[in-house]
């Protein structure tokens, strides 16, 4: 992960908030990040492939931000973005954040060390920077 | 209308791969890809993929396991043909786990319709389903639903206007699957063991409307992906032989180029035959350099002796200012296509007019031992494709010096050779002397004579007849008994 793309995983998070937003609207952005991700991602590595992964950055942010242990014990069959909504909901918007910001870039570099910078990149393009703001990440096919 | 219908053939990307299909994939095709795990399936079918794929002719490529699916991207990763820009623009991975959770095969179905309907794509690939079937039934139940599957999945394929390929383990070639009925294209990957060394071959057991090449055709994967040896066509100059004499080549040995009947014919293989240390490769070392002094290329396999620490300083020069090609066939495991391969792009690639095989034992021993047992006919078809490109060529053989049998290759090889030059060890005064001899020139008058001969520094140097000597090809001649008349006089 470099810095440019912690910055740009902050500046998305910050675009979807919205400023001087309430910890309910930054719960918000961070579900609607991670549909985009699912939506860019289920189709590639399956719903379980995303969870899995998601479980996995969960795991390991939770060692800085304690409350984002929020990863389910057993093998999950999805997200679970309900859990995590509501442990956001219990932070103040400046530590949500920070802490959400920090799984993103979790994430993102668990995928990196999978397929590699230049393929994750390509797969999350839409995501951090989509095409012009207010349509879906991913165009409907056909 | 009588026209028959075009069918446009596909470039696969694959080296090699093109020959053996008689000339690309047929267009709309659908083709199973048969083999064990680790047979290179998914690399082949990656492979094509990416050299296909396009914008226009967009590529769906169906995976049904979760996590592999990043397995896959990532080790597909280290194949050059692997292109991250063409993912999501001319390729799309789809991943059918959720759907194949608890083995529902129609849900599997309908999603792949789905997606091929919204997509409209150019290339179709469906990698294997056999765990999830496995894991969903019984055994016996598993292999008939499989079956099922696989036929309907076939002719849902077949009807798409697109190319399309089946990847999987599952397929037995002892099972009549009515698969196989459907399918036009049939590609088998195998990897043959013997003792140590494993050899992958890939077959064509079917490709519908073309002549492909039959048989097995051995392939290596290497880090830009699958090469197919696909063996050289047959001779087409085999019929000139025999008209207007042909242009003679000198060996470079003073005197060698007579014993020949005037050098050796332009197009033959020479057998150069003797027992270790004899000066084969001193002799082969001569004769290119020969060429070199003549202004022809050469190119050399040499299976003897690392090329760095070649003691024969002839060649060393003749490599190092170019004028001589190196073949490395130093790779594990080869096949003689493989080899041939190397031999025929280096020739053409230099323009090569003579090439020296250096031994034909050192060769027998690179080659996978899976070969060995079919080394005659291998080499003849060797020596046939290298006569298809017009090469002079000079193959060296050890000989185990016997002295009770009189012997020219160790392998029979004595009748696919133009020319067969032996070499021997005789004793004469408590000295090991060499003596050699022209056995053969096909076509040609040649001296019968039997030569001593040195090796100096400037290479072999032939001496006289041992006319007084008899019993020489014996190894322990005696002097012949001297006429009564003659010693009374």
């Amino acid at each position: 992960m470099t810095t440019a793309d912690s910055r740009r995983i902050a500046t998305a998070l910050a675009r979807r908030t919205g400023r001087g937003g309430d910890v309910r609207q930054v719960a918000d952005a961070i579900v609607a990040l991670w549909r985009d991700i699912e939506r860019q991602l289920t189709p590639i590595i399956g719903q379980r492939g995303v969870a899995a992964l998601h479980g996995r950055s969960l795991f390991l942010t939770a060692r800085v931000h304690p409350w984002l242990a929020v990863a389910p014990d057993r093998v999950a069959l999805a997200m679970d973005l309900d859990a995590l909504r509501a442990a956001v909901l219990q932070q103040d918007a400046a530590a949500a954040m920070h802490g959400c910001g920090d799984l993103f870039t979790s994430f993102h570099d668990l995928l990196s060390s999978m397929v590699g910078p230049a393929l994750t990149d390509r797969l999350l393009r839409d995501v951090w920077d989509p095409p012009t703001s207010g349509t879906p990440a991913q165009e409907p096919n056909g | 209308m009588t026209a028959p219908v075009t069918i446009h053939r596909l470039a696969t990307g694959v080296p090699g791969l093109d020959t053996v299909l008689g000339g690309g994939l047929p267009e709309f095709s659908f083709n199973l890809i048969a083999g064990a795990p680790g047979s290179g399936k998914t690399t082949l079918a990656h492979q094509i993929m990416f050299a296909l794929a396009s914008p226009e002719r967009p590529a769906l490529y169906f995976t049904v396991l979760g996590e592999p699916a990043l397995k896959m991207l990532r080790y597909q990763q280290q194949f050059t043909f692997f292109d991250s820009a063409a993912i999501t623009t001319a390729i799309r991975f789809i991943n059918l786990s959720d759907e194949a959770v608890g083995g529902d095969l129609d849900r599997v179905m309908e999603r792949i319709a789905a997606e091929v309907q919204a997509a409209g794509p150019g290339l179709v690939f469906v990698d294997s389903f056999r765990s999830v079937i496995m894991a969903s039934a019984s055994e016996g139940t598993a292999t008939s639903k499989l079956q099922g599957f696989v036929q309907q999945l076939g002719v849902q394929m077949t009807s798409w206007q697109a190319t399309t390929f089946l990847i999987g383990e599952y397929f037995t070639e002892k099972d009549a699957n009515p698969v196989f009925t459907v399918a036009d294209g049939i590609f088998w990957l195998r990897q043959s063991l013997e003792r140590n060394s494993m050899v992958r071959k890939l077959e064509l057991m079917k490709m519908r409307g073309q002549a492909t090449l039959p048989g097995l055709h051995t392939f290596r994967i290497s880090n830009t992906g699958i090469s197919v040896f696909a063996p050289s066509p047959a001779a087409p100059n085999g019929e000139e032989r025999g008209r207007a004499p042909r242009p003679r080549l000198s060996t470079g040995v003073p005197g060698l180029d007579d014993m020949l009947g005037g050098g050796l014919p332009d197009g033959y293989s020479l057998l150069v035959a003797g027992p270790s240390g004899s000066g084969k490769s001193i002799l082969a070392a001569t004769f290119l350099a020969e060429g070199a002094r003549q202004g022809e290329r050469g190119v050399i396999a040499s299976f003897e002796q690392h090329p760095t620490q070649m003691r024969n300083g002839t060649l060393a020069n003749l490599l190092d200012d170019g004028s001589v090609l190196l073949v490395d066939s130093r790779a594990p495991d080869l096949s003689i296509d493989e080899i041939l391969l190397l031999l025929v792009t280096a020739i053409r690639r230099v323009r090569a007019r003579r090439v020296v095989i250096d031994s034909l034992s050192g060769f027998e021993l690179g080659l996978a031992p899976t070969f060995r047992d079919d080394f005659r006919e291998s080499l003849a078809r060797l020596v046939a494709a290298l006569a298809a490109e017009g090469v002079t060529v000079l193959m060296t053989s050890e000989l185990e010096d016997r002295y009770t049998d009189l012997r020219f290759s160790p392998y029979g090889t004595a009748f696919m050779t133009d020319a067969i030059i032996v070499q021997r060890y005789i004793e004469v005064d408590s000295r090991l002397r060499r003596v050699l001899a022209v056995v053969k020139v096909r076509g040609s008058a040649h001296s019968d004579a039997l030569r001593e001969y040195a090796i100096d520094d400037g290479g072999i140097v032939l001496g006289a007849m041992l006319p007084e000597q008899e019993g020489l090809l014996g190894g322990r001649p005696t002097r012949k008994p001297v006429p009564a008349g003659v010693s009374d006089a």
